[in-house]
Order: C-alpha cells, then sequence, then structure tokens
C-alpha cells in the first residue's frame, strides 16, 4: 500500500510542475487586459474593474495587419495539412499495400525527411522561389511545408494502415471495387483516427514557424501569425500594452485549438504513433 | 494485376508526395550541398572551388572564430537539454504514469500546453518575465527571500545562452514526458503485477524494471533533441535577434547560418557559404543520427509485449 | 452455376512452396471444404481460387472459364471472410450494394436482390444499422447477405465461424447449410474445425504442408483415412497409434504383433511388405471397448480420467512407452489406478505401412 503522504507529495510535484508550466503563459495573458500601470504596479494580480484594458488590442488592431496575418496563418496552414493528408495518405497506402521491387527503398527515401531539417536546404528553395516567381507568395510556403510534414504523415500513415484488416480490402476486391475506390471510399473514411494525430503534428511545426515566412515573405500582405508578432513586438519593444497583446492574440488561437484536440494529440502520442 | 495498371496506380497514389517531397526537401537539400562547392565571383556568376569554402570556414579567422563559438553554444545548448530535459520528462512520465492517480490528464494537458506555443511567443513571453524592467521574475524571488540571487539573466554574456536553453527545456519538456509515458504504460500490467509478487517496491520497480524497458525511447528522445538544437533558431532570433547578443554569446549554428546567408550590418550575405555552413549543419546532424542508428540503437534491445 | 477446377496449381513465394501440384475438382452445387492444420495452405488455396493471390503455375477454371488473370471482380465469386470485413463507415444495406453499384447494376434490380437476401437471411429490420451495432452473428448474416446478391457461381467461406462463440457458431452453421440446400450454389468452405468440414461437407478436402492428404466424404474419411495425417486428423479425441510389426504374413492374412499389443491376425491380403516390416496400428479412442471386441487387445493401468457425463476419456498406460485413450460410455468408468483391459473389433482397425499409407483390411 503506498501511504497518503506518498499521494499527496506525488500531487504537490505535479500541481508545482504544472504551475510553472502555465503561469508564464497566464501572467502575459492576464496582463495583457490590464492598464500600463496595473501591469507593473501589480503584475501578478488578474485584472480587477479598476485596472481592467484594452488598450493594447485596439493598438495591436489598429496598429499592424494582425487579421491579415492571421488569415495568411490559417490558409497557409490549413492548406499544407489539407495536402500533406491527402498526399500522405496515398503514398502511405501505396507503400502499404503494393509490395514492389523498390519499395521499401522508396519508403526509406521518404523517410530522410524525418530526421533532416528541410530548413538546410533553405539556400536553394530560396533561389527556387525567386526563379520561379512564387517568392513572397503563400503558395511558396504551403509548398514547403508540404514537402516537410509529408516524411512523418507517410510513416505515422503507413502504420496505422497496416492495422487496418486486410479482409476489408479483398472483400472490396471480390465486390469489384475499383482499386482507387478502394482507397477512397473503404480506406480513407476509417483513417480518421491517424488523421487527427497527423493533423496536429503538421499544423503546430506551421502554425509556430518563423523561419520560413522570415526568409520567404517580404511583404505585409504574405505574413503570418508568427512573423507579425515577431516584428511588432520587435518594434514596440517599449509598449507593454501592446506587447502583451500581440503575444496574447498569438497564443489565443493554439490554446482554444489544443484544448479541443488535446485528446486526439495526447492519444495519438501514446499510442505508440511516433515510435 | 496487370504490371501497366500497377504503376499506373503507383504514379496516381505516390506521384504527389514524391514529387513535391522530392522538389522542396530533397533536392534544395542536394542543390545547397552542392552550391557549397561554388564561390560567387564580383560579376555574380559562380564558380567551382571545391571544398575551399569548408577551409575557409574551419580556419579562416574571421569565420570560423564565429563559427566555433556557434558550434560550441550549440553543444552547450545540447548539452543542457540532456540534463535537464530527460531527468526532468522522467520524473514527470514517471509519476503521471502513476495507478490511479486523479487529475492526471489535466496534469498533462497543463504541462503540454507550452509545447504547443510558438518559440517566438515563448520567447519573448520570458523576455518580459525576466526582465528587470517589469519586476516578475525578481518580485517572486523576494518573495521566497532569494531575492539577492535575481540577476538579468538574458542581458549577461555568462548566463544569456544557459537561461535561453533553460527556457527551450522548459518549452520542450511536453515532448519526452509523453514519449516516456506512452512508453511505460505499454509495459504489461503483469509484468508490474510480478515484480510486486516478488516483492519489489513502487520506487525499485521503475529503476529495475521499468526504466531499462523504456530506454530505447530515451534514445530515440535524445537524438530528437540532437536534431531539434542543432537546427534551432527561432527563440534566439526572436529574443535575442541574429546578432545573438550580448556579443554572440547566445550565437548558435541556426543564428549563424542566418547571418551568412542575409547578411548582417555591413556584411553583405552569401549564399554560398550560407550553403557552406548549412551544409556542415547537416553533416553534424547527420553524424549525429548515424551514432543513434549503428551505435546506440543497434545496442539496444527492443522489447516486444 | 458452374464447376471449379484446379490443375496442377502450385503457390511459392520465393523458395517457399505453400501448395505443390493440387489437383481439384469441385461439381456444380456441390459443398466442398477445405480443411486441415494452419499453414497446410487451405486459406492461400481459397485465396487463389478467389483470385486474391496470384498463381505461380497451374490453371483455375470456373465453369468453362480459365480465371488465372482474371480480376476478383470478374470471377463471378463471392467470398465470406473471416472478420466478415464489413465496411465499417457503411450501413446494412449500402454494404451489401457497394459492390453492385460498380457493376453498373439499376437501382432496382439491386433492391430486390438486398430485400430477397434480408428475407433468406432475417435481416430486415437491420438494413439501416452500422456494423458496430450489430452482434457478431448478425455481422455473420449481413457478410453472407453481401455474398448472396452478387449471385455468384461459386461462394467461398474463409473460416467464417471461427469468431462466433461455440452456442452461435453451432446455429449459424446450420443455417449455412440450409443456405446451401436453398441456393443449390457451388460452395468452397475453408476451415480448421473438423466438427465443421464434417457436418458440413458433401466432400472434405484435407490439406496438409501444401498437399492435399486425402479427398472424400466426411464418413469415407472417418472410416477409410487413407493415410497416418487424415486418420489423426479427423476425429476427436484422435487416433490412438501402436508402434507393430509384421510377425508373419500367408496370401490371406497377416500376424501382427508390437509393444503393448498381444499378437492377432488381421485379413490382409497379398501384404508387399516383408515379414519384419514396421507398421502403424490406428484404434479410435471410441472404438476400443472395455469388452467384446476382438483381435486387438491391449491392457494397462488407468492414469487420468477425464469426465465429461455421458462419456468419460481414460488415459491409459500399457507400458512406459506406450499409452492411449479410450472412450467410456456410460456411468462405469473407471478410477485412475485401476487396471484396465481393452480390445476392438477388427472393422475399427485401421493399419498403416512405414510410409504412412494405409493398408486395406478386408
Amino acid at each position: 500500500m503506498r501511504s497518503r503522504y506518498t499521494i499527496f507529495g506525488v500531487h504537490v510535484i505535479l500541481l508545482a510542475y504544472t504551475l510553472l508550466a502555465t503561469l508564464p503563459i497566464l501572467l502575459v495573458i492576464m496582463n495583457s487586459f490590464k492598464s500600463r500601470n496595473a501591469i507593473f504596479g501589480s503584475p501578478l494580480s488578474p485584472p480587477n474593474a479598476d485596472t481592467f484594458s484594452l488598450i493594447g488590442y485596439t493598438k495591436v488592431l489598429g496598429k499592424s495587419h494582425f487579421v491579415t496575418y492571421l488569415l495568411n496563418s490559417m490558409i497557409v496552414t490549413l492548406g499544407s495539412m489539407g495536402l500533406v493528408l491527402l498526399f500522405g495518405a496515398m503514398a502511405a497506402w501505396a507503400l502499404t499495400e503494393y509490395k514492389f521491387r523498390g519499395s521499401t527503398l522508396l519508403a526509406l527515401f521518404l523517410s530522410i525527411g524525418i530526421m533532416v531539417p528541410i530548413r538546410l536546404g533553405s539556400v536553394a528553395i530560396v533561389a527556387m522561389m525567386r526563379q520561379s516567381g512564387l517568392n513572397d507568395t503563400l503558395t511558396a510556403l504551403v509548398l514547403v511545408y508540404v514537402a516537410q510534414g509529408l516524411p512523418m504523415a507517410i510513416f505515422i500513415l503507413s502504420e496505422f494502415i497496416e492495422q487496418i484488416p486486410k479482409d476489408l480490402r479483398d472483400a472490396a476486391r471480390c465486390d469489384g471495387v475499383p482499386e482507387t475506390r478502394i482507397f477512397f471510399e473503404v480506406i480513407a473514411p476509417l483513417l480518421r483516427p491517424a488523421i487527427a494525430t497527423v493533423a496536429v503534428f503538421t499544423m503546430v511545426p506551421v502554425w509556430n514557424d518563423l523561419w520560413f515566412p522570415l526568409i520567404l515573405t517580404s511583404s505585409d500582405s504574405t505574413h503570418t501569425i508568427t512573423l507579425g508578432v515577431q516584428q511588432f513586438v520587435g518594434q514596440y519593444t517599449t509598449d507593454w500594452n501592446s506587447v502583451l497583446s500581440a503575444l496574447s492574440l498569438a497564443i489565443l488561437p493554439i490554446v482554444v485549438i489544443y484544448v479541443i484536440f488535446s485528446r486526439q494529440l495526447i492519444a495519438g502520442l501514446t499510442s505508440g504513433a511516433v515510435k | 494485376m496487370p504490371r501497366a495498371r500497377l504503376i499506373g496506380l503507383m504514379l496516381l497514389f505516390l506521384g504527389p508526395a514524391v514529387a513535391v517531397y522530392t522538389l522542396f526537401s530533397i533536392y534544395p537539400l542536394l542543390a545547397t550541398i552542392s552550391l557549397s562547392t561554388y564561390s560567387t565571383t564580383d560579376t555574380g556568376d559562380h564558380v567551382f572551388v571545391g571544398l575551399a569554402n569548408f577551409t575557409t570556414l574551419l580556419t579562416d579567422e574571421v569565420w570560423s572564430k564565429p563559427f566555433w563559438n556557434a558550434f560550441f553554444n550549440n553543444f552547450l545548448l545540447f548539452c543542457v537539454h540532456m540534463v535537464v530535459q530527460n531527468p526532468i520528462g522522467i520524473a514527470l512520465a514517471g509519476l503521471l504514469s502513476l495507478p490511479a492517480l486523479r487529475f492526471r490528464a489535466t496534469y498533462r494537458t497543463l504541462i503540454f500546453l507550452p509545447t504547443m506555443l510558438s518559440v517566438v511567443i515563448i520567447g519573448f513571453a520570458w523576455n518580459l518575465i525576466l526582465s528587470p524592467l517589469w519586476g516578475v521574475a525578481e518580485g517572486l524571488l523576494k518573495a521566497i527571500g532569494l531575492g539577492s540571487w535575481f540577476a538579468p539573466w538574458l542581458g549577461l554574456p555568462s548566463t544569456a545562452l544557459v537561461t535561453l536553453s533553460l527556457i527551450s527545456v522548459w518549452q520542450f519538456i511536453g515532448i519526452p514526458m509523453m514519449l516516456i509515458y506512452a512508453a511505460l504504460l505499454n509495459i504489461p500490467e503483469e509484468l508490474v503485477d510480478a515484480a510486486r509478487v516478488d516483492g519489489l517496491g513502487q520506487f525499485r520497480i521503475f529503476t529495475h524494471i521499468k526504466l531499462p524497458l523504456i530506454l530505447p525511447t530515451i534514445g530515440m528522445v535524445s537524438i530528437l533533441t540532437f536534431v531539434g538544437n542543432f537546427n534551432a533558431f527561432d527563440l534566439i532570433y526572436a529574443v535575442k535577434g541574429a546578432l545573438a547578443g550580448p556579443n554572440f554569446a547566445s550565437d548558435i549554428l541556426g543564428t549563424y547560418f542566418y547571418r551568412t546567408f542575409f547578411g548582417y550590418q555591413l556584411q553583405v550575405g552569401s549564399p554560398t557559404m550560407g550553403a557552406t555552413v548549412a551544409t556542415v549543419m547537416f553533416l553534424i546532424i547527420l553524424a549525429g543520427v548515424c551514432v543513434y542508428l549503428f551505435l546506440v540503437q543497434r545496442r539496444m534491445l527492443r522489447y516486444t509485449f | 452455376m458452374a464447376t471449379v477446377r484446379i490443375a496442377k496449381l502450385n503457390k511459392s513465394y520465393g523458395d517457399a512452396a505453400i501448395l505443390r501440384d493440387i489437383d481439384l475438382s469441385v461439381d456444380d452445387g456441390e459443398f466442398v471444404v477445405l480443411v486441415g492444420p494452419s499453414g497446410c495452405g487451405k486459406s492461400t488455396l481459397l485465396r487463389m481460387i478467389a483470385g486474391l493471390d496470384g498463381v505461380t503455375s497451374g490453371d483455375i477454371f470456373i465453369g468453362e472459364r480459365r480465371v488465372n488473370d482474371l480480376e476478383p471482380a470478374h470471377r463471378k465469386i463471392a467470398m465470406v471472410f473471416q472478420s466478415y470485413a464489413l465496411y465499417p463507415h457503411m450501413n446494412v444495406k449500402k454494404n451489401m450494394t457497394f459492390g453492385l453499384k460498380f457493376s453498373g447494376m439499376a437501382q432496382p434490380e439491386m433492391d430486390r436482390r438486398v430485400a430477397e437476401a434480408a428475407r433468406m437471411l432475417r435481416l430486415e429490420p437491420l438494413l439501416e444499422r452500422r456494423p458496430r451495432d450489430l452482434s457478431g452473428g448478425q455481422r455473420q448474416r449481413v457478410a453472407i447477405g453481401r455474398a448472396i446478391v452478387r449471385e455468384p457461381d461459386v461462394f467461398l467461406f474463409d473460416e467464417p465461424l471461427s469468431n462466433l462463440d461455440a452456442a452461435l457458431r453451432v446455429s449459424t452453421r446450420v443455417e449455412i447449410a440450409k443456405l446451401h440446400r436453398l441456393l443449390g450454389a457451388t460452395m468452397i468452405y475453408v476451415t480448421h474445425d473438423q466438427i465443421e468440414a464434417m457436418t458440413l461437407a458433401d466432400r472434405i478436402v484435407v490439406m496438409n504442408h501444401g498437399l492435399i492428404a486425402q479427398v472424400g466424404k466426411p464418413l469415407d474419411l472417418y472410416y477409410h483415412p487413407a493415410n497416418l495425417f487424415v486418420a489423426g486428423f479427423i476425429g476427436s479425441p484422435a487416433m490412438n497409434f501402436f508402434d507393430a510389426s509384421v510377425a508373419a504374413k500367408n496370401a490371406t492374412a497377416v500376424t501382427i504383433s508390437g509393444p503393448g499389443v498381444a499378437a492377432f491376425d488381421a485379413a490382409v491380403k497379398n501384404f508387399s511388405g516383408p515379414v519384419g516390416a514396421k507398421i502403424k496400428i490406428g484404434v479410435r479412442p471410441e472404438h476400443l471397448l472395455a469388452e467384446g471386441g476382438s483381435g486387438f487387445k491391449i491392457a494397462g493401468a488407468v492414469e487420468l480420467v477425464e469426465r465429461l457425463g455421458e462419456t468419460s476419456y481414460a488415459h491409459v498406460r500399457a507400458t512406459p512407452e506406450v499409452a492411449l485413450i479410450a472412450e467410456i460410455r456410460g456411468r462405469d468408468a473407471p478410477n485412475a489406478g485401476d487396471p484396465i483391459a481393452l480390445s476392438a473389433h477388427e472393422r475399427d482397425l485401421h493399419l498403416f505401412d512405414e510410409r504412412g499409407e494405409r493398408i486395406a483390411i478386408d
């Protein structure tokens, strides 16, 4: 039997670490709703009737193209996620279903990207995008992120497809279902649990990325939220209201998505999808 | 299935993925490596120079001093992660996997939260918290009687890099915690029961039964950390800018690569030298992955249950 | 409806031969069961008939057509899988019509077929349900229904009952038998369960190590197993085997004796082997009698008795090397430690030569 004291101790440690993990984020969000004096006067207390202020938010939304950044981030994130899922699932199906000479080699080739960061090819990527006229477009970002996300997606989806009973595809073949339809109408609908995992694995790094927006986009109309916030905060370092509000605006969408998808994400992480 | 149809299906299913991946991931990587053997002349033409760029990078004082500085800083960044992140991650995973623990899901979700956020945001948030201007960190330390310990850690050359490393550990601790937690959950209940019947307590079950079984996961976490660290850029750039101050004290390979490629202040950017730095980073990461694949993973037994 | 003919069929993966020179003819409307231990190649044979696995060499004919190179969909077959393989994201009706859609069938015809199959299998109330809302037995019926609506020439069953619990297995077995009589279709059925094989089959094909060990009617296999393998495989508990040798022979009989087995004469005409040839005697547990047998006699001590109610199985040790199981009916089963003397009628004896082939007794 474990004693009550041990359990109590475990909770104290976990609670302490949970506070350490969340307090800084909470602090930023909390203070973004306060007036400048209150931010400095009592940083640790939540906003009350006297200290509540939205001045930071009005400034941010007035002085920057925040809505554009947010929209760009959504377009790039959803676009690359959709393509990664579609292309990744198709490739994973072909690799697990049709064994042919060189399929192992191809799988190996596709898995290089899991370990080798695509960032190292930046010099050539910038040159390519300039030559093809894709520089400073969201398309350029989507293409790079699809290439970045595919290896992991194919890996996770292959493991998942392996677990779908082979009888199902055999039954479809006996039923006379054409091969392409077997994938799109029998297998693809069954990938839903894995798709949630892959979606989170693809979306989060894309949404949070600073590097490629920094080197591939140059105008306000193509900046993503991460780059936009970085530049805004760099420009207005002394305007604490604006800085805290800008950070909060960048944090909130992710927190909302995380709260919605945390179960799938954690299930995906713990199901051994990334062994 | 007839051969022609099989080939048609392969093209249809594999074509898009292989095309995008090859064009925007593998080709740029190879092109970058190839570019590292060229130099730009005054007229803007590229001429083949063999390994001359590498010689310049590693021996010419103008290039080599910042390079080695960035390399050793990067190594320190990795060491801090290994020494701090893994033990805390294992400990948290161990506590979370205790049977019948209440609020398990809540702890797990909240501790993982920072991992989801952008490095940029995390960097700025800590920059504010540790700022002497705001005084939050100082105030907290005072409250527990350690006020005299406070220093503007991010601003001092001696502490900037370690502080940034710890911020990074703070953010990414969720990944080792989750992976190890998952590995711990995969250990069959009966094995633990058998150990209990044999008379082992919870702590010894953890150190003697579970820990050896999750070694492969720890190995994997280590290589993921290695790749992530030697490819890092965002945090330093967000908090310290491309110059990775103070006086390059927090410069790592990622920021050095950025400055080389795009230039900074009066220095003009050089694609070929940028490619050279990227190639060296690639070789470092490749070496790490090879060490992992051929030495670490080979020696570790993977247990299947 | 159609016949199925398999000629010199081989299947191998690299160097590993899965099936070797299989020859088999299935008559129109016949119910043939492929049975054998796991890994014997029975499922592979079925999958090759379906077109799911390729042919290494040899031919498969369904009706008059050579189907080696035809897609499964064009072979006019339907298959019922062990895991049922119902499409989890479609309701029962869509599961049944999904394949028909691709053959360009008109909606009224699809509806007619589904209605007929649903009536036959009592699926009418379930048509709108998803597979996960069905019990195991219902899923199995849907899988069969999906096969029926294709109106195939040949039904293929791959261990369709092995995921069902014992009670359901019996009732579904009966339903499949009724269905066969109703449809009169050619059916090929794979199982490892000999009770299923015995009860369902017009003919059983016993397979072992990629070869056909024997083809025959169920009772033929039981009473006249062609070799040691079939003798040991068919029947439960398995047949007892005793090492013995030919002590003497003449034109009409041989004298057999062996360790623990008293010498006896068996009416074997023109035994081809020499005197001294090693043979095996096989006797089923249910044919060992406590009294009244003739010829074969063996005595020993009861080591263990498994009592099942009406029958009991006595585990008997005759000599340190020779052990056997005898089925004792009624209430008077012996107890462990009791001495026991057993015998068998000559007609219940099976003799096998050194290669394991049956030696005919008159």
